[in-house]
């Protein structure tokens, strides 16, 4: 164990213990959980401790850049050259192995195989080098950080199913998403600011998007206080955080005093720790709104950073702006950042909507990542790039030489981690030619299994508890009694696929 | 997990248990509560009711399995290798994950085997038997027999309860857990002023006969069924079936027996000519979530919807979770995995698609008239039967031979060639070979064509048109209309002359363009020319107008003796008497009242029921052996001569012999009134739940339920009658101490109020709150995006348009519930998404929740009106406070707290009056008038002060 962060374990466990005993209302002041940071104070209160981290972590937070809607690996990440002698042929049967295909393909008479059109260009990483789409030119640049992994899969082939099965380990809604369940196990590293927040990413691209709800940054069956707080770029990033106009700060502070005093009353004479709770509530909410436009102004950012994250920092709610504010939580102590960009579901015309949809993220990742590196936050910050599953080679509709679409594809795609003690500047994992199945060294298809884990495989479940792990958690541990069964993030799967990890 | 050694093999490590004294005396242990529990938790996952896991096919679960091979040895803890193993701490195995047992679990196990190790059903799959009261230390406490066994347990605990609050403060905790808002001040006072006995019994009686009773009851009821009012996945589109909601409101108000309750909703349609309200009721079976996602497989979601359908089942009825048998027997629950798919199979049979089409109302629905709406309808229907009565059939008929408009015979329809071109604008423009005029030759061929059937796929191809043509033959020259329907555009000639032309992109149902033709006598030449887009194309020509038709097949069955289309043709479109004047404006009366009943999606059965067949790891597409329906085998016997079907199912549930359904029941009740149930894991009665804290309450209140006619209204009138509901609510350190969560109800309950019960409680301390019973959701105050951000555009709930009239202030159960983005406020106090089923909701205590009661529009509009409604009662302010505070709290205001709040509102008044710009621009929250009661500034000042009261935790709180 690192005998620096050893310390601070201990450190903050003596801190816990020494003001748990505090007395008055200690188990009420409990629910403040999920914000301030009493949250594992409580825990121990109550005698509940939950032990996370439960050995020293190597990333104390995760930025999560979710592509919703299935960015096209073969197009941004997955350089297949041979597929260009192979424009219109059809897939051979070898390859797709009658595996099941959407409803929206399935009735096609043919699966013509459609070669990228995107350039890729060769960068050296730390290992053999890595071939990068010329769609992705500035995340090119910081492959040398970069730990990307080629042979993702998941279970299912429709976008709501896969999208909550990344976010919360299920496909069937009503289980807690992974930041409710990072807050729930570790609570919260500040005084004034949520846990757990969320952000959404203007999309430049008119296609139709994927929704992206509630649900997917929920606590499912974890208390609520667990969920992820969206921020809004337009109107108050935090739902009704701004006072009304003609109520000016001294009136409202003389407003909470009184409510505070009327409450201190009632606690006198029912005696119900609640009550102290509350009081402790309407403090943070006054605190919260002079915190949250704090993170939110980026008026003091430097020209420098600005130009790091591109002219597209400037317009609150693009992902190059979210990008800057994670950093800024990053800075503040948020535990969990969850950035949505939505619109990568290209059925057709794939080649009119991608380069819109590359360009709207690319700045903003590489940005990110030079960012959280010269600040020195990068190896203590986990941050990963996925989407919910890969598109096909074959085209789905028209074919043309410069255009095609791709459907969803769930057998192999391309996500990438950085920092939190991950391996910078290497590949994980490979595919066939065709980008359609993951393959060993020597070309040799691996069927993986959600039993067992699958050497140069990574399934969903094996990306969480590995996210987990880097957090200090052990992924079997973290578990949450719930109808009479002990609930889990990664189910009865998953497994940390430690070739990853420095 | 690795399959340990087996528990034979090793004996190393051997703890001399029976060294320590006294382990084998005492009171008998209890295999149910105390060892299960310890069997359950750290062996079954291994040695459990799963026997395709079971480690060294061992099994503890039952007596024979656990003795047969000397694990366990009856008498004998010194040789049961359970004992030794778990002491050696090689069971669990340590790489196993799972913890050793601690000194005190195994001193219970070896007790057990000590005192013969009797294995007995876990509580909860025995019937509740109806138990005897038990002797308590001090009588008059008890109001009713439920506080016999409250204080029972405290006797036994050494705590006494709290006396009966103050009538103030019952007025209000009775009004908010029976009807979710505070009584009125006529309601209060009336109480307040009844000094007899029995006052506070007659109270409740009278919340009990309000509407608002069945609106709170059917709140909770409407989580556990997860009820919304959109699909819920991808595209999350609105769904028809409100009237499920408003049917539950009913049932509750009425009253109807739990055993119905529970029967029309499983299985309405399966009762022997349903009513209308007994299918409404089915919409339970259709609840769960549903995705019409490009590219979803049908087999699919078949499989999903029908998980989620016995999921839900058996939480809300039987308070057992099953779902871990989709995949594998239960490793904790005698629930195997064909069981699973024994009751899968009641639920995958129904009739609605398993995919939804994306549409509001995905059949089978039904229009949801109520009992009042089918009254009102039978009502006109028959004064419409009386007027018919009075029209002489043979005048009718004379009348109409006199003025009936004559409708042409059609022949000899043919097709021309198909012509295709660029567009679609040169496709209807130009004129190819068959159109008249055109000098062109086509190649004409039969076409078999019955006018007013739709023709489908006749052009075939894109940018393409095709003609038509067909001879009308009449008598008598004369006009005739024609409806023509086409996809996409249509030009229609008559004897070469062009009588209509329609550039237009459509489907064939979309629209009947009304056409008027004057025909010659004899032969006439009809072509149409459809011109298709893309996609689809199709032709509808009728000939003659309805009214015609519909005259000459009155005219054509009064020959064969039937008048009854005549008369009523004769009211409608015969001469303008005085009756047929009435007869219209009655039909017209009931079809707009018929046209205005919503229709409300239902369960129906299929003729004949899928086969159904275990699916391997809950995969759809990977079937194993076939199963038929069935129940558990542990879940008790099927009831003579019920059908195997949902009815049966329903049947079963509500039988005596069911040990669960009662009780699962009256826990959620008691948990409602108390915060907590009598068992705690209201969702799980299983043996990984928590076992009662006060089972034979439990089981007094679940038999006292059937055997009160399972009525929901005398439960509640007994709970909230007792003692127990009825003490102070207040704790001091011994009893924080003792009973922390108050489980043991050593005092009256206090929690937070839910989401609805606190909007609906500021809107009813305003005045505002509109009390309208039913009907479709409403939208109400949002901050912009929610919807918009969150979902596709293509969406019929993307875009969110509140409603601007006095809707946005009805109670909150009739919120538009969409459940990808439910209403924030509700969320952010914990509402569920209403997704999946839940029995229990979380309460939080969240800054979101302060900044909400603080700063959202309807609390801020809320205590704007509530100050203007306050200041209207009464001119000076000490008279204006206590009206306040009365209107917010239902008692009158201490000393202390009329001081502090008198000082409040001079310094908001000191604060207003120096800038009255700035209570201009508070005041003006919220669509509802400004009522002319003072300046804005001191509107403004007693705002503050009422968004003062309706933060504070007694605002927010059932006490």
């Amino acid at each position: 164990m690192d005998p620096i962060r050893e310390a601070e374990l201990l450190m903050t466990r003596r801190q816990l213990i020494g003001r748990s005993t505090l007395g008055i209302g200690t188990a009420a002041l409990s629910r403040l959980l999920g914000l301030g940071g009493l949250t594992t104070l409580a825990g121990l209160a109550e005698g509940q401790s939950r032990g996370f981290p439960n050995f020293a972590p190597k990333a104390k937070r995760v930025i999560f850049l979710f592509m919703s809607g299935g960015p096209s690996h073969l197009d941004l990440w997955d350089y297949k050259p041979k597929l260009h002698d192979q424009f219109n042929l059809d897939l051979p049967d070898q390859v797709r192995r009658g595996q099941r295909v959407t409803t929206m393909t399935s009735g096609q008479t043919r699966f013509p195989i459609a070669p990228s059109v995107y350039k890729f260009n060769r960068h050296d990483n730390n290992a053999e080098g890595i071939w990068v789409s010329e769609l992705l030119p500035h995340t090119a640049e910081v492959v040398k950080e970069l730990c990307v992994v080629k042979s993702m899969w998941t279970d299912t082939i429709n976008h709501d199913p896969a999208t909550t099965f990344m976010q919360t380990g299920s496909p069937l809604p009503g289980r807690p998403s992974m930041g409710a369940w990072i807050s729930y196990g570790l609570g919260s590293m500040n005084e004034d600011l949520p846990t757990y927040i969320v952000l959404h990413s203007k999309v430049s691209s008119n296609k139709p998007n994927q929704a992206v709800y509630p649900r997917l940054w929920g606590t499912g069956f974890l208390p609520s206080e667990y969920q992820g707080v969206a921020l809004r770029s337009a109107g108050d990033p935090v739902l009704f955080l701004k006072d009304p106009e003609g109520l000016d700060r001294t009136t409202r502070r003389k407003m909470l005093d009184t409510v505070g005093a009327l409450n201190q009353q009632q606690l006198e004479a029912s005696g119900d720790p609640e009550i102290a709770a509350r009081i402790k509530q309407y403090e943070l909410a006054f605190r919260l709104q002079t915190s949250v436009p704090g993170l939110m102004d980026l008026s003091k950012e430097t020209p420098e950073t600005f130009e790091l994250y591109g002219k597209d920092a400037h317009e609150p709610g693009t992902f190059a702006s979210n990008c800057l504010l994670a950093r800024r939580m990053v800075q503040s102590g948020v535990r969990f950042i969850q950035i949505f960009h939505r619109g990568w579901d290209l059925h057709s015309d794939l080649t009119v909507d991608i380069p819109s949809q590359a360009k709207d993220v690319d700045q903003g990742c590489a940005a990110l990542i030079k960012d959280l590196k010269r600040t020195g936050l990068l190896d203590e910050t986990l941050v990963v790039w996925a989407g919910e599953f890969g598109r096909t080679v074959y085209c789905q509709g028209p074919l043309s030489q410069t255009n095609y679409g791709r459907d969803h594809h769930p057998r192999a795609f391309t996500i990438w981690m950085a920092g939190g003690g991950v391996k910078p500047g290497i590949v994980y994992g490979q595919t066939d030619d065709y980008g359609y199945n993951i393959v060993d060294k020597d070309g040799g298809i691996i069927d993986p299994s959600i039993d067992e884990f699958t050497p140069g495989a990574v399934h969903i479940h094996d990306l969480q508890a590995t996210i987990l792990n880097q957090l200090g958690i052990d992924h079997t541990k973290l578990t949450y009694r719930y109808q009479g069964r002990d609930f889990r993030l990664t189910d009865v799967h998953g497994h940390v696929v430690k070739d990853l990890l420095l | 997990m690795k399959v340990g050694l087996p528990l034979l093999a090793a004996s190393v490590g051997f703890v001399a248990w029976a060294a320590q004294p006294g382990q084998t005396g005492g009171p008998t242990v209890s295999y149910d509560r105390e060892v299960l529990p310890i069997l359950s938790q750290k062996c079954f996952k291994c040695h459990g009711p799963d026997a395709g896991t079971a480690a060294a096919g061992l099994r503890l679960d039952s007596f024979d399995l656990a003795t047969k091979d000397g694990a366990v040895v009856p008498g004998s803890p010194e040789k049961s290798l359970l004992i030794k193993r778990t002491s050696a701490h090689e069971m669990p195995p340590p790489d196993s994950g799972g913890k050793p047992l601690s000194a005190a679990q195994i001193d219970v196990l070896s007790r057990w085997i000590k005192q013969g190790a009797k294995y007995e059903k876990h509580w909860s799959y025995v019937p509740p038997v109806m138990q005897s009261l038990p002797k308590v230390s001090d009588p008059a406490w008890c109001k009713n027999a439920l506080d016999k066994f409250v204080m029972a347990k405290l006797d036994a605990e050494g705590l006494t309860p709290e006396p009966l609050a103050d009538k103030n403060t019952l007025a209000l905790r009775a009004a908010e857990t029976l009807t979710g808002l505070p009584p009125t001040k006529a309601e209060l006072n009336s109480y307040l002023k009844d000094a007899q006995s029995g006052s506070y019994e007659r109270y409740v009686d009278r919340l009990l006969a309000k509407p608002a009773y069945g609106e709170h009851m059917a709140r909770y009821w409407l989580d556990a069924v997860r009820y919304g009012d959109t699909h819920g996945l991808q595209l999350d589109n609105e769904r028809g079936v409100f009237p499920y909601r408003d049917w539950v409101v009913r049932a509750y108000n009425q009253d109807l027996p739990f055993d119905k309750f529970v029967t029309w909703q499983m299985a309405g349609d399966l009762l022997p000519n349903p009513t209308t309200e007994q299918r409404i009721a089915t919409g339970y079976v259709r609840m769960n979530i549903t995705t019409n996602e490009g590219g979803a497989i049908a087999e699919e979601f078949l499989a999903r919807n029908t998980f989620d359908r016995v999921d839900t089942t058996s939480t809300v009825m039987l308070g057992l979770t099953v779902q871990c048998a989709k995949c594998h027997d239960h490793k904790y629950d005698p629930v195997k995995q064909s069981d699973y798919y024994g009751l899968y199979a009641f639920f995958n049979s129904t009739k609605d698609a398993p995919l939804d089409g994306n549409i509001l109302l995905p059949p089978p629905f039904v229009k949801a008239a109520t009992p009042e709406d089918e009254a009102h309808l039978l009502a006109l229907g028959s004064q419409l039967t009386a007027l018919r009565g009075k029209v002489d059939a043979a005048q009718a008929a004379a009348y109409f031979d006199s003025h009936k408009a004559p409708v042409p015979t059609a022949k000899d329809w043919q097709i021309s060639l198909v012509n295709t071109f660029k567009s679609f604008d040169e496709a209807f423009d130009t004129a190819s070979p068959g159109e008249p005029g055109q000098n062109g030759i086509t190649r004409w061929t039969p076409f078999s064509y019955s006018p007013g059937q739709p023709a489908a796929g006749i052009v075939g191809k894109d940018n393409s048109s095709v003609y038509v043509r067909g001879t009308l033959h009449l008598e008598k020259a004369g006009r005739v209309g024609l409806g023509v329907s086409s996809d996409d555009g249509v030009k229609v000639w008559l004897n070469g002359k062009l009588i209509h032309s329609n550039k237009t992109s459509r489907g064939v149902d979309q629209a009947i363009d009304q056409v008027t033709a004057d025909l010659r006598a004899g032969d006439n030449e009809l072509v149409v020319k459809i011109v298709n887009g893309a996609g689809p194309d199709g032709m509808n020509i009728r000939i003659g107008s309805p009214d015609a038709k519909r005259i000459a097949d009155a005219l054509a069955a009064h020959a064969k003796g039937d008048d009854a289309g005549l008369k009523s043709a004769y009211l409608e479109l015969g001469p303008e008497t005085t009756d047929a004047t009435r007869y219209r404006s009655i039909a017209k009366q009931k079809a707009d009242y018929e046209a205005a009943i919503p229709m409300s999606l239902t369960a129906e059965e299929m003729d004949k029921p899928r086969p159904t067949f275990i699916l391997k790891r809950g995969q759809y597409d990977q079937p194993g052996d076939k199963v038929v329906r069935h129940l558990p085998a542990a879940w008790g016997a099927w009831p003579k001569e019920a059908p195997m079907n949902r009815l049966g199912l329903a049947r079963w549930l509500v039988s005596p012999q069911n040990p669960l359904v009662s009780r699962v029941f009256v826990n959620r009740m008691w948990q409602q009134h108390f915060g907590t149930g009598i068992v705690k894991t209201v969702e799980d009665f299983g043996s990984q739940g928590e076992w009662p804290m006060n089972q034979p309450l439990l089981d007094y209140l679940a038999t006292r339920f059937q055997q009160d006619g399972w009525s929901m209204k005398k439960l509640n009138r007994l709970i909230v009658t007792s003692a127990a509901f009825r003490q102070v609510a207040r704790a001091d350190k011994t009893k924080l101490g003792k009973d922390p969560e108050n489980r043991l109800l050593s005092r009256g309950p206090r929690f937070r109020l839910d989401a609805e019960a606190i909007r609906d409680k500021a809107l009813f301390a305003s005045g505002l709150l509109l009390q309208k019973v039913g009907g479709h959701g409403f939208k109400t105050y949002q901050p912009d995006g929610i919807w918009e951000g969150a979902s596709d555009p293509a969406s019929s709930t993307h875009f969110y348009t509140r409603d601007k009239d006095q809707q946005i202030y009805r109670r909150s159960l009739y919120m538009f519930w969409k459940r990808t983005a439910p209403p924030p406020a509700m969320i952010t106090f914990d509402a569920p998404l209403r997704d999946t089923c839940v029995v229990r909701r979380s309460v939080t205590n969240t800054p979101l929740q302060a900044l909400t009661t603080l700063n959202e529009t309807t609390f801020l509009e809320a205590s704007r009106v509530m100050a203007q409604r306050v200041m209207a009662t009464a001119p000076d302010d000490p008279t204006r406070l206590k009206v306040a505070f009365e209107t917010a709290f239902s008692r009158p205001a201490n000393t202390a707290e009329t001081k502090l709040l008198a000082d409040a509102l001079t310094a908001f008044k000191l604060r207003y009056v120096n800038d009255p710009g700035a209570a201009d621009q508070l005041v003006k929250v919220g669509d509802a008038a400004q009522a002319k009661v003072a300046s804005y500034e001191e509107v403004a000042a007693w705002m503050l002060l009422c968004s003062t009261l309706m933060n504070t935790d007694e605002f927010l709180t059932q006490h």
